[in-house]
């Protein structure tokens, strides 16, 4: 992105974000992010690398032991009420009221994100955009694919149309066509100005589309690279370097290779 | 924000398959235990009338009063039949003399056995233990479900507060499944007429509580299985939770509160009350021994005179005792009932922890089949004894306790004795409990219903104000 988006405040903006479980597992260590309008951010990791716990603080479902989360400028856990107007958050995996239809579902959560204003045709423009077939509109969500979902659940974060968008591997199971789809969303809604921070460990995903790529590894921000630091780099090799300890373990359980092929 | 929470609650519940059978099952048992009961009065009022009929019949064939067998009956009564409470266990019919101790003999279950086995389905059983069941089957994952499903995360990812999410959730779910519930109760108070059960205005608002109980423990059981919900984060762990629960409400406390009052109050059985009434008796006599053994006379006193005068003098000591007697029958008689009373107290009062036992105690009170029925059912009786003694005394110039009668056979020349009016004797009327009554002895339970819900409902919303929404 160029000087002057920068130059605005962070839309989301992690600030020596620690956190400590009850458990004493360090999930989130003194982590520093910025998220602008109109950027991408990737944080990639492994599992347990504490991607979920960041987003987790950004939503005020867990208090950080020290460090504030911001959306807009509002601390989420000094008053999440006002910081979460800004935000909409898309799950790894959607799941929504099963014995409602895909239109109920999107109709309840849209107004649960304090938006009234849409009529039936505004939902269908949603689902449309997103790719849902127009025969599922009317079903039950408890028939629908995990794809099906997932589309259910970026339509609603369109519709609720806040500033910020908060992803938390949200291609991780999709098919590589699903896959795609979702990410070529998710690159239209960075260009229409909106604040990404997204949670993968799909490296060339991440590559192909992020403004910036944050490297997480057991809760600490080992690497933080721009688009532009990372042409010609090989984004495999930096990560496996980073990961150098890690990447053995994941290998064998196999998270990250499924998503490479 | 609340509004949206509640309309989607109705919403999701009116549209889950879990509603659709578990609705058709209640409505089948609630309609259904209208429909029986008003076949059970039907028939109990059949069984009275014959009976009262037949009593008409056997002092119409008599031409003497004095050769009268008087019985009378307690009258069914429609809400009885509803809520049987403990109708089916007293005696129904009370043989009647003048004075002496009456006693009711032929319960229901004593003439129709098969019946004391299984007992009925009547409203309280269904409410009691179907309307409790229903509500923990609907609610126990109200809360962990959703946390376990996702949706929680996704509805709190959104500015929305969790007062507001729990309240819609509470009244969304009460709203809408009692109001489900309601349904087939409607349909089951339009039965009555339609199966020709014409209840009064008075019993209508008793039958108007007795479903407002219904409901106030329906709500509690709901909000105490969402309060589980919301402080396990499984749901199989709170639906086990919840059943166990149920087991204690429903099952548990009831019976153990009378073993234990039993235990913390002790009763004298009617043996030993016997046996001391006999020792005081034989001490009595003790007493006056060396009275009798010192009896004399003044020197040369006519020997009929001294048995005169050893009479008199015996018969003053034994009334003497006999009195004294009487006031400790009286007193221990009235220890015993004191005791009972208080054991039944205890019983009671324990019984209360339990929401099961509280509804049971209203719906009962309301519908006049608690424990007070047998009593007002005696006290009617002696009442009534009393209108009859003095009927029988102006017909046949004397009062006869049980059993013992005094006939005068004269055989002077009569005209053909003439036939018994039934209608002049005087009627047993049963004194039921007005609704003011029984409203005021059943408003403590009723009370206590709502006590019930105000803690559950409010632990439900604490619980959830504190829950981890992950
Ligand atoms: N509720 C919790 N209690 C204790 N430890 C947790 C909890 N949630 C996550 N963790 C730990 O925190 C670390 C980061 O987890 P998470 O943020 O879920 O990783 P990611 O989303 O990157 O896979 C892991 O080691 C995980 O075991
Ligand atoms: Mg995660």
């Amino acid at each position: 992105m160029n000087n002057e988006t920068i130059k605005q405040a962070p839309l989301l903006e992690a600030r020596n974000l620690t956190k400590v479980y009850e458990d004493g597992v360090k999930a989130l260590d003194n982590l520093q992010l910025r998220v602008h309008p109109g950027e991408i951010f990737a944080m990639l990791g492994g599992n347990g690398a504490g991607k979920t716990t960041t987003i987790n603080l950004f939503l005020d479902f867990i208090q950080p032991t020290s460090g504030h989360a911001f959306i807009n400028g509002i601390d989420a856990n000094a008053d999440p009420l006002e910081a979460k107007k800004n935000v909409a958050f898309v799950s790894e995996n959607v799941q929504l009221y099963p014995n409602f239809t895909a239109m109920q579902n999107v109709d309840f959560f849209v107004r649960l994100g304090g938006r009234h204003q849409y009529k039936r045709s505004d939902y269908e423009a949603a689902l449309v955009r997103v790719g849902l077939q127009r025969e599922a509109f009317d079903k039950k969500l408890k028939d629908f694919s995990k794809g099906m979902r997932q589309k259910c659940g970026i339509a609603i974060a369109i519709l609720k149309d806040a500033p910020a968008i908060l992803l938390d591997e949200p291609t991780s199971g999709l098919d590589p066509k699903a896959g795609k789809e979702f990410t070529r969303l998710v690159g239209d809604l960075r260009d229409e100005g909106k604040a990404i921070l997204m949670s993968t460990h799909d490296i060339f995903r991440a590559k192909e589309i992020s403004d910036h790529v944050g490297i997480l590894n057991g809760g600490v921000l080992v690497a933080q690279k721009t688009n532009a630091e990372l042409k010609g780099v090989n984004l495999e090799q930096l990560y496996v370097e980073y990961m150098a300890g890690y990447m053995e373990e994941t290998l064998e359980t196999g998270p990250l290779t499924n998503n490479l092929t | 924000m609340f509004k949206l929470i509640f309309l989607k609650e109705l919403k999701e519940i009116i549209q889950s398959s879990r509603f659709t059978i578990s609705f058709a099952v209640c409505s089948v048992l609630i309609i259904l235990s209208f429909f029986m009961g008003a076949q059970n009065y039907l028939s109990s009022k059949a069984q009275y009338e014959a009976a009262v009929q037949e009593n008409r019949n056997q002092i119409a064939a008599n031409t003497e009063w004095m050769m009268v067998d008087h019985t009378i009956t307690l009258p069914p009564q429609p809400l009885m039949a509803l809520v049987n409470g403990i109708s089916n266990d007293i005696g129904r019919n009370i043989e009647m003399s003048g004075r002496g101790e009456l006693r009711a003999d032929n319960t229901r279950f004593n003439d129709e056995p098969i019946f004391a086995i299984f007992r009925f389905m009547d409203l309280e059983f269904i409410f009691g233990i179907v309307l409790s069941l229903f509500a923990i089957i609907f609610a126990y994952d109200a809360i962990n479900g959703e946390k376990v499903s996702g949706t929680l995360k996704l509805c709190f990812a959104n500015s929305v507060s969790r007062a507001a999410f729990i309240g819609g959730k509470l009244a969304g779910s009460f709203v809408g499944l009692s109001t489900a519930l309601l349904i087939p109760m409607l349909i089951g108070c339009a039965l009555l007429p339609l199966l020709g059960i014409q209840l009064s205005a008075d019993e209508w608002t008793r039958l108007g509580l007795i479903i407002f109980s219904g409901l106030a423990y329906f709500g509690l059981f709901l909000a105490l299985a969402i309060s589980v919900s919301a402080i396990t984060s499984r749901p199989s762990n709170s639906f086990l939770i919840g059943l166990v629960v149920w087991i204690f409400a429903v099952l548990i406390v009831p019976r153990s509160s009378v073993l234990i009052s039993g235990r913390l109050v002790e009763v004298p059985n009617v043996d030993e009350i016997t046996a001391q009434k006999n020792r005081y008796r034989i001490q009595l006599f003790e007493e006056d021994r060396p009275k009798m053994e010192n009896f004399s006379v003044p020197e040369g006193t006519e020997p009929s005179e001294v048995m005169t005068a050893f009479s008199s003098f015996m018969g003053e000591l034994s009334s003497a005792r006999q009195e004294k007697i009487d006031a400790f029958t009286e007193r221990i008689n009235e220890e015993f009932e004191n005791k009972r009373r208080r054991q039944e107290e205890v019983a009671l009062g324990l019984s209360r922890i339990s929401p099961t036992s509280v509804f049971t105690l209203a719906s009962t009170e309301l519908a006049g089949t608690s424990l007070q029925l047998q009593n007002r059912f005696m006290d009617s009786a002696n009442e009534y004894q009393n209108v009859y003694g003095n009927f029988m005394t102006e017909k046949t110039g004397q009062n006869q306790g049980g059993g013992f009668r005094m006939i005068m056979v004269t055989d002077e020349d009569q005209e053909e004795p003439e036939n018994l009016d039934p209608d002049e004797m005087p009627q047993f009327e049963y004194a039921k409990a007005t609704v003011e009554e029984a409203t005021a002895n059943s408003i403590l339970d009723m009370g206590l219903l709502i006590l019930f819900n105000i803690i559950f409902f409010g632990g439900a919303f604490a619980a959830f104000l504190r829950y981890d929404l992950r």
